[in-house]
């Protein structure tokens, strides 16, 4: 059984996809990085990235709520600094600097991960040299992350079934089995994996 | 020669769990026998000794011969080459985010130059009949598809022997005939663990039964296959094929 997770890819053979990885992954860096660390007095540069932003997404053909939904999803992490700043009276100031600054990275990251096959982005990572050990150790987690998620997806559709009352309250005791459950799955698969790869010689 | 050879192999899991008490046989070259046994029996345990992952640590005597040669920790790195173990479920070897670079694992293991991988990726994938799936996620192939990405692969290291781990499971009757049918194809020596005792009558003219660690009878699939209180005393059963012969 395979679920099938929030996943889109827009147009594929729009220009923003046939973009070679390299590109879009050296201008995605370039665009954060001027991001983070332009004053926010410069409002102007802002408002172009978001403009850039938004062009990419249209060509794109990105629909316009899932993009919003994964935004949703990555901004708890983000929201929660932001809060933390803005009840701090120096930190009134930088909040909204932080919020901006952020959900723009945040977007452009989104927009890259989506338009760009993930296998590509390794290759690129490789050709910049980063160590292998890394880029196997990435490459494993995104490829196991589905078959985790649809671990995860299976154990919840069987637990529902033997739930009966509809309207049970939330327990922190199934949550935590659930979890305890996944870890050790999680870690006899990467056992099993480990020596799948061992035998085809892997060292 | 005999390209397996299993001399009085014990094995103990970490958690005290006795999983094989002295198990002996031998596989002549070219011979296609199935290791059967009812669930725990310890047919897995039996397999991953024969390249070499169990035991953990190798022990000074060695018990599985592999072409003439003991598995040890220095005949390791040729074992391997010469041993294709395909695994029980396709998620644990199917690691790489593209099938095209998870066949290519195995050969580029080897040494061999992108060239060579290409040709072997190209032709282990067209020999399994994925040749246009290269470019696939593995992630989302169906399971028959998994099972044949997983085969190419062990198939593109150009193993002499071939050790498959119930390799018909949760397949559909169309996917396992068809599996079958390529099985058949290939050459090597082939030891099988199933629960599919059609495929044992199809494919091996020999078995092996196991059962709580131990080898409990060794001959012809057939004779084996036919002796009912055998078969039921070990968690099996006489397969609807020996029954009557006709096809459904």
């Amino acid at each position: 059984m395979n679920v099938s997770w929030d996943h889109h890819h827009g147009r594929p053979g729009s220009p923003i996809h046939r973009l070679g990885a390299a590109p879009k992954l050296g201008f995605a860096l370039l665009l954060i990085v001027a991001t983070v660390l332009m004053p926010i007095e410069h409002r102007a540069w802002f408002a172009g990235v978001a403009g850039v932003l938004l062009l990419t997404v249209l060509l794109s053909r990105l629909p316009l709520l899932f993009l919003a939904r994964r935004l949703l999803m990555l901004s708890p992490f983000v929201l929660g600094v932001v809060l933390v700043n803005a009840w701090q009276p120096a930190g009134r100031a930088n909040w909204l600097a932080l919020a901006v600054k952020s959900g723009l990275c945040l977007l452009t990251v989104i927009l890259v991960s989506n338009t760009t096959p993930f296998s590509q982005i390794l290759r690129v990572l490789k050709s910049i040299r980063v160590p292998s050990l890394l880029i196997t150790t990435i490459a494993l987690m995104h490829r196991y992350l589905f078959v985790l998620l649809d671990e995860s997806e299976r154990m919840r559709r069987a637990r529902a079934s033997r739930t009966f009352t509809q309207r049970r309250p939330f327990h922190w005791h199934t949550l935590g089995t659930v979890v305890g459950q996944l870890f050790i799955r999680a870690s006899e698969r990467a056992e099993r994996i480990y020596d799948a790869m061992c035998a085809r010689g892997w060292k | 020669m005999n390209a397996i050879e299993v001399n009085n192999l014990k094995y103990r899991y970490h958690d005290g769990t006795e999983a094989l008490r002295g198990v002996g046989f031998s596989i002549a070259t070219g011979e296609c026998v199935a290791l059967l046994g009812p669930n725990g029996s310890g047919k897995s345990t039996v397999l991953l000794h024969l390249n070499g992952i169990l035991p953990e640590k190798t022990g000074q005597k060695a018990t599985v011969k592999i072409l003439g040669q003991p598995v040890t920790a220095e005949t390791l790195d040729t074992v391997r080459r010469q041993v294709g173990l395909v695994f029980q479920d396709p998620d644990d070897q199917l690691f790489c985010p593209t099938v095209q670079e998870d066949v290519a694992f195995g050969p580029q293991q080897l040494g061999l130059n992108d060239a060579q991988v290409a040709e072997r990726v190209g032709k282990s994938l067209a020999q399994v009949g994925m040749a246009d799936f290269g470019r696939r996620a593995t992630h989302h192939l169906s399971h028959g598809e998994k099972r044949r990405v997983c085969l190419a692969g062990v198939l593109a290291c150009d193993a002499a022997i071939l050790v498959l781990d119930e390799p018909t499971s949760d397949l559909d009757p169309r996917g396992r005939r068809e599996f079958k049918a390529l099985l058949r194809q290939i050459p090597a020596t082939k030891l099988i663990a199933t629960h599919d005792l059609e495929l044992a009558v199809e494919l091996c003219s020999r078995a092996i039964v196991l059962d709580h660690g131990e080898v409990v009878a060794d001959g012809p699939t057939t004779e084996l296959l036919n002796d009912e209180p055998l078969m039921l005393a070990h968690g099996l059963e006489r397969p609807h094929i020996l029954w009557h012969n006709h096809p459904h």
